[in-house]
């Protein structure tokens, strides 16, 4: 008879511990907090569609595309604007921005990084030749000039203070000019070049993407030998292929998921607040919705308080203004969006409001909780007094509707922000011609307009302030959380999510714990 | 020979105008239902720019033009550009089918060798315990959607049992689940009608005679039942590999399984004319086969329905 001691159990258990940890394969076992593993598996909602950066502005590619290139700027976790291919820039007249480029940099195909190459891309991007879809991301440009093969000039047609996030963000990858002109667009899409840390290596639609480590990455190889895309789709399976160990980090974790990841014992949740915030935009071309005291009530009539509690299980935080926490400007004095019926009740009565019906159309988990939050919010308004009323809509007909401008009422929108600045979000949608042009207001215009010239911060901290201002009298949008953006992550993982839609797996924000 | 032709003819033309009405409708419900260029563009775009892309993909010409351009093509065997992918639609489509046959096929396996065994055992020990259990389950199987069996197979087996990868696909391992998943409706109806079948065929008078002359009942069952009671259960059969081919959407989805199921869900949602008109037309082409294969397999079975 062998008796079985209580040190012999975790002496056995540890053994069984260090055997996972040299068998990733086996993976899932209670004690795998560490790892030697050289490869990275990753899981995301959907499979990406092109390869070629000009071609494709959706999220799913951009976390793959903003890997396999590099831009001439860069935007890291910390929100911060960081050096990439251009090591240093400045204004070197009121239109001109001169960037230093990065020497001994090379593409993929071994290719020497040149300013040609930054000169071609960025032209690329608006060339009407090339026919990309981010024609318009880099149109405050006016001309390039390469003067050096480490110098890039670059004029804009009127000031431009934000040009260099500009260019950190979609439409400012840089792609290697003698390749794309050598193999033509369709070519470089299907065996793309970059100078990021990873370069493709083979790609089954719908199935994997693999990606290669690239070991002579001028920021430095990243922590693994390989990465493996996978599309999973529905978040179900994405979240067991997790628990089971079969991939090393997930997006799109939702908020009532994070309990389930992060109370598994070899798997954590991390997250980084949105840049930007889920707001219900307002047709206010609409009566009754022309009336801002109307819009005033809506607002008023929201409990965000409780939708970040109950549905967003508290990954999420109550805005105080239309600008973005972590963005410029963003006013640290302002108070959370309050939420008082009764003081909305008065409004409606002041406003002469007749009971007439507010369409809320709402995708369903187009955004994260968008059914649910729309129905919370009816239910809230219904107490307020208000007739609320949702209507699902699929995501290309909200597509199709927000490009024929014609919503019913509000809608949902999850402005982002793509320059780390209320000039690429609320200026950016709600300005005259953008996308969500349902109101105008002259002295708003006038100092959205003077903002995005000006290149004194000072003077633009201002406008920003006074423009919040407006915003409060006449909500164009209801803002109403900005949530936080979750992943899963094996406990072996260290990784510093971004808060845009980027997905760095590079050296300084993803690391494998190795025993 | 000109029985056959006979025969044939007429199937041929109502298949031809079953594909035809397909893609026509295909076609118009996709254009009246949304619009693929929104999405591909940041959504910031200006209206200008929509209209260029509008230009660019010929979808600004008015709808009967695109018609008549998309059956000219189609006729030619070209099935246009995907949007979303920038590539020919046939090839792309050509791409994902293998999976979905592969899933297919293994699922109508799994779902025949299953299910016929069990009916038949079903049907001659009728309300036996053995009966009660195959029914009941297969009564489950039958009504459970896929989507929640899905689901409920990798968190029971996959998960917590870890028998199996939770989704992808590769090895054949990763096989089963779905397949399981995708056949679990065919199998339990499968059996259900394979025990209804027999059991009608078991009570025919030279049933009662093959048993009176004394044949042993392994004989009376496999040779004189059996292939009486094939007729109903090959034509449920039949239609039911059209269904496992047609109908891999949703387990496609739960499994991130890369066929053509998944890819026409997604391309509607994209607005991918080019790819869900192929895969429909795919789809289409596949069903009136299977039922050209039925009919004739029923000239085998059957010698009364054989053209004369």
């Amino acid at each position: 008879m062998s008796q079985l001691t209580r040190r012999d159990l975790l002496k056995s258990s540890a053994a069984l511990g260090a055997a996972a940890a040299l068998s990733p394969a086996l993976g899932g076992t209670a004690a795998a907090q560490t790892t030697q593993k050289k490869e990275l598996i990753t899981a995301q909602g959907g499979d990406i569609s092109k390869l070629d950066p000009h071609y494709s502005t959706s999220s799913n590619d951009i976390r793959v595309s903003f890997n396999i290139y590099d831009n001439l700027t860069a935007r890291h976790p910390d929100g911060k604007l960081n050096p990439a291919l251009a090591t240093e820039w400045k204004l070197t007249a009121p239109t001109t921005w001169t960037f230093k480029l990065r020497s001994g940099v090379k593409f993929h195909n071994g290719d020497p990084f040149s300013s040609a190459d930054a000169k071609f891309s960025i032209e690329r991007t608006y060339d009407p030749n090339a026919k990309t879809m981010v024609a318009t991301a880099l149109a405050t440009i006016d001309r390039i000039e390469a003067p050096d093969a480490g110098t890039l000039i670059i004029h804009t047609k009127k000031p431009d203070p934000l040009l260099p996030a500009r260019l950190a963000f979609y439409g400012g990858q840089i792609v290697p000019k003698k390749y794309v002109e050598s193999v033509g667009n369709d070519g470089f899409n299907a065996k793309p070049v970059g100078t990021g840390p990873v370069k493709l290596g083979s790609w089954t639609k719908d199935d994997k993407l693999v990606l290669e480590a690239n070991d002579a990455y001028w920021g430095g190889k990243p922590d693994f030998d390989r990465w493996t895309m996978r599309p999973i789709p529905e978040t179900a399976p994405r979240i067991a292929s997790l628990l089971k160990g079969e991939v090393d980090i997930i997006t799109q974790l939702p908020a009532d998921q994070g309990e389930r990841v992060a109370g598994n014992a070899t798997t954590r949740v991390v997250g980084a607040l949105y840049a930007g915030l889920y707001v219900l935009a307002v047709n206010s071309k609409r009566p009754p919705l022309d009336n801002p005291l109307i819009k005033q009530a809506l607002s008023l009539a929201i409990d965000r308080e409780a939708i970040v509690k109950e549905l967003w299980r508290g990954r999420g935080i109550v805005p105080s203004q239309p600008i973005a926490k972590g963005d410029n400007h963003w006013d640290a004095s302002l108070p959370a969006l309050p939420y008082k019926p009764g003081a909305a009740r008065d409004l409606l009565k002041k406003a002469g409001y007749k009971n007439e019906e507010i369409i809320i159309e709402t995708t369903v988990a187009y955004l994260s909780n968008d059914k649910q939050m729309s129905e919370a919010i009816q239910g809230m308004w219904k107490d307020a007094g208000i007739n609320a009323k949702v209507e699902v809509i699929e995501y290309s007909v909200r597509a199709q509707k927000n490009r024929e401008k014609s919503f019913k009422g509000v809608f949902w929108s999850d402005p982002t922000s793509t320059l780390g600045d209320p000039d690429g979000m609320m200026w950016r949608l709600l300005g005259p011609g953008g996308p969500q042009d349902y109101w105008r207001h002259p002295k708003w215009d006038e100092l959205g307009n003077a903002a995005r010239f000006s290149v004194d911060e000072k003077f633009r901290a201002q406008a920003y302030k006074e423009m919040t201002t407006i915003f409060f009298e006449h909500f164009p949008w209801l803002p109403v959380i900005q949530p936080y953006e979750d992943y899963g992550l094996q406990k072996y993982v260290e990784f510093g999510p971004n808060p845009n839609q980027q997905f760095e797996v590079r050296k300084f924000n993803l690391k494998f714990k190795r025993a | 020979m000109r029985g056959v032709l006979g025969f044939l003819a007429p199937k041929l033309l109502r298949a031809l105008v079953a594909v035809w009405l397909v893609t026509t409708v295909v076609f118009v419900v996709m254009r009246l239902s949304g619009d693929p260029v929104p999405l591909l563009l940041p959504p910031d775009a200006p209206t200008s720019e929509m209209e260029r892309v509008r230009r660019e993909l010929g979808l600004d010409r008015p709808l009967p033009v695109q018609y008549l351009t998309f059956v000219g093509n189609a006729l030619r065997g070209d099935f246009g550009r995907s949007i979303h992918f920038r590539e020919p639609a046939w090839s792309v489509v050509v791409r994902y089918l293998p999976a979905t046959l592969e899933l297919g096929l293994t699922s109508f396996g799994l779902a025949l060798v299953v299910a016929v065994p069990i009916g038949m055992l079903s049907a001659i020990k009728r309300n036996s315990p053995i009966d009660q259990a195959a029914m009941g389950v297969a009564l489950v199987g039958q009504s459970a959607p896929t989507f929640f069996l899905g689901i409920f197979f990798i968190l029971t087996l996959s998960l917590w049992a870890g028998w199996f990868p939770t989704s992808g696909r590769g090895s054949w391992q990763h096989l089963m689940l779905p397949a399981i998943t995708l056949g679990a409706f065919s199998m339990a109806s499968i059996a259900r009608l394979t025990r209804s079948a027999v059991l009608d065929v078991l009570r025919q008078d030279f049933v009662r005679t093959a048993r009176a002359k004394g044949l042993p009942e392994l004989t009376v069952v496999m040779k004189h039942t059996f292939k009486n009671a094939a007729l109903p259960v090959v034509t449920i059969t039949g239609l039911h590999f059209g269904t496992l081919l047609g109908g891999a959407v949703v387990t496609e989805t739960v499994f991130a399984w890369p066929g053509i199921g998944r890819l026409a869900i997604q391309s509607i949602y994209n607005r991918d004319y080019p790819i869900v008109q192929c895969t429909v037309f795919l789809s289409a082409i596949l069903f009136i086969v299977l039922n050209f294969a039925i009919d004739l397999l029923y000239g085998v079975l059957d010698p009364r329905v054989r053209p004369r």
